[in-house]
């Protein structure tokens, strides 16, 4: 006699939701480090952010360096004025 | 990464320096962020002194600032996933292998992490199994969870900055920031094992983040106040922190389903690495036992500015990996009893109250050193006993408890300033003192710092239980958010 044929069920999907997010191309890069501003945000551990620092002021002097210090996880943020004369970002160890 | 993002589409080059065990996660918040080509360099976390390995970032990093962008860099596009409904179809026993399924992650050594469950078995979510779920609730399966009264939540980017929320706000589901829906997470508390019955708490959770936590979990524990309580079946008595009652274990569970399938936990690949927190690992919801309250002590709910007869949920901070149990001054139960009955024993040879009978204040030996190898305040389950002893010593509101703990936790910066979290939450010390208003930096070592929190209703939270016997149980915690159940009815 052959098996009766098991139910079948439906079963539902757990997952949430992932909202679309469109995706951004790079911002155009720097043509030199000559006289450009860079700035430091440093966050999170700092402890190689120290000799880092001193070796990118001491090997390139002609750089503007600038620097805001955070232990949090989040960086502290360029104010809109600040971003006007900036060129370009570092920033670590967080994110 | 937020703020990344922003820069780099203001037009301002940017390049992340990371610790290279974060890659799986940087990749993922890069997308989530919508920054999929971000520049990063990769560092490692054991260089002493981290001179050599400055050497080594450093060129990375200005390449990263000066290499034209690729083709491949220059494009957009969106980021999207579709998952379906109906996530299976076939027979119970082929369900259950499709739900138990595992995938091998790297960062954990190739060894396998579930797909949809926790690692336990589920019970399959079927059409119908879900159906009557939602029947626990008057919302409609395709609602968005969304918070339901405007609340200050806990947390934010400074550690103890609180951020507000308002009423109709979608509840993010950590790490992946999902979204979810009622059906969602009816799905999710069938598979936990939860009735009908309990789904406006599951619902609860849920709006509380589930087990989300930060997204690295820490969000999976919880007391539950009011009638809804009874309703359930929740047990409030003897061993409330152990097994065999399917009401506490279910809920219990839904945190860990929650964060692995509504926020997408994917240990290193969509978190840092933690170790994990063994009390969150099964999950944990209490309830309180409100007739056990001596006169004047509000239950959780009142104390959250709800009435007596709301249910309400509070999440409990137990942290992700850094939780403290049994935190405090052990005894055997008879020691406390002949403290209070006969002023003989151990608590009463130091509270010096030999031979004078209570009520003595068990609460001062109870919090001897307790802030000896950590900060913070502590949540106290205490038996009606207990609390009424409390009561009768002169606590005669659970604030005027909170209060006395927290004065007691004071100590001079000098001792302060050699804690393990304090650099954190001082921001390095570049922040501002709280009481004083006074940056940190310019406190004399004299000054007096309480290492039990900054809010003595925040830091410390009471709960009373049903027990015959007097113990109490201790744990990292205070007073987090709370959140109305009967809002998801």
């Amino acid at each position: 006699m052959p098996a009766a044929k098991q139910k079948t069920y439906k079963c539902l999907n757990p997952e949430g939701i992932d909202e679309p997010v469109e995706q951004f191309p790079l911002a155009p890069r720097l043509d030199k480090l000559d006289g450009k501003t860079i700035h430091l945000s440093v966050c999170g551990e700092q402890d190689i952010w120290h000799p880092l620092e001193k070796r990118l002021k001491t090997d390139y002097p002609n750089v503007n360096w600038t620097v805001k210090k955070r232990y949090h996880i989040v960086p502290l943020q360029l104010t809109d004025e600040e971003r006007k004369t900036t060129d370009a970002v570092i920033l670590g160890v967080c994110w | 990464m937020p703020y990344l993002a922003d820069l780099e589409q203001s037009g301002i080059p940017t390049v992340l320096l990371h610790y290279h065990e974060q890659k799986g996660k940087v990749l993922n918040d890069l997308k989530l962020y919508g920054i999929p080509h971000l520049r990063t360099v990769e560092a490692d976390r054991k260089s002493p002194g981290g001179v050599e390995e400055a050497d080594r970032v450093m060129p990375l990093l200005l390449e990263a600032l000066t290499r034209p962008a690729t083709s491949e860099e220059k494009k957009g596009g969106e980021w999207s996933t579709k998952k379906p409904r109906i996530l299976f179809e076939g027979t119970i026993e082929e369900a259950e292998e499709f739900y138990s399924q595992t995938e091998n992650i790297t960062g954990c050594l190739d060894t396998p992490f579930c797909r949809y469950t926790d690692g336990l078995p589920v019970v399959i979510p079927t059409e119908e199994r879900v159906m009557a779920m939602l029947k626990g609730t008057s919302h409609k399966p395709d609602e968005i969870i969304t918070l339901q009264r405007d609340i200050e939540l806990s947390g934010g980017d400074a550690v103890r900055a609180r951020v507000k929320k308002l009423k109709g706000d979608p509840v993010e589901f950590l790490p992946m920031f999902r979204r979810a829906t009622v059906e969602q997470v009816a799905v999710n508390a069938v598979m936990a094992g939860c009735k009908p019955n309990q789904f406006p708490v599951a619902l609860a959770i849920a709006e509380s983040g589930g087990g989300t936590g930060d997204g690295r979990g820490g969000g999976g524990a919880f007391i539950l106040s009011g009638p809804v309580i009874k309703e359930i079946g929740l047990t409030v008595t003897n061993n409330i922190f152990g097994q065999c009652n399917p009401v506490n274990k279910s809920l219990a569970r839904l945190g860990s389903l929650l964060w692995r399938n509504l926020g997408g936990y994917k240990e290193t690949v969509t978190t840092i690495m933690t170790v994990g927190n063994p009390v969150l690992n099964g999950g944990m919801v209490l309830g309180e036992y409100t007739e056990g309250l001596p006169p004047g002590w509000l239950g959780l709910n009142e104390e959250f500015g709800f009435k007596k007869n709301e249910s309400v949920l509070m999440n409990v901070p137990v942290g992700h990996s850094n939780s403290a149990w049994g935190i405090g001054q052990e005894h055997m139960p008879g020691v406390y009893r002949s403290l209070q009955r006969t002023g003989h024993g151990a608590i009463a040879r130091y509270l010096g109250v030999k031979g004078v009978v209570g009520p003595h204040n068990y609460l001062e030996f109870l919090c001897k050193d307790i802030w000896a190898c950590r900060e913070g305040g502590f949540t106290i389950g205490m038996p009606p006993q207990i609390a009424m002893d409390m009561y009768n010593y002169g606590f005669k509101t659970k604030q005027s408890i909170y209060e006395f703990f927290w004065k007691k936790s004071f100590e001079p910066m000098s001792k302060y300033r050699v804690r393990g979290t304090p650099d954190f939450r001082t921001n390095g010390w570049l922040g501002t003192e709280p009481i004083s208003g006074k940056p940190w930096k310019d406190l004399p070592d004299d000054y007096m710092v309480p290492a039990g929190g900054d809010d003595p209703f925040r830091s410390f939270a009471v709960f009373v239980f049903n027990m015959e016997e007097t113990q109490t149980a201790r744990f990292t915690g205070g007073h987090h958010d709370a959140y109305c159940i009967d809002a998801w009815r």
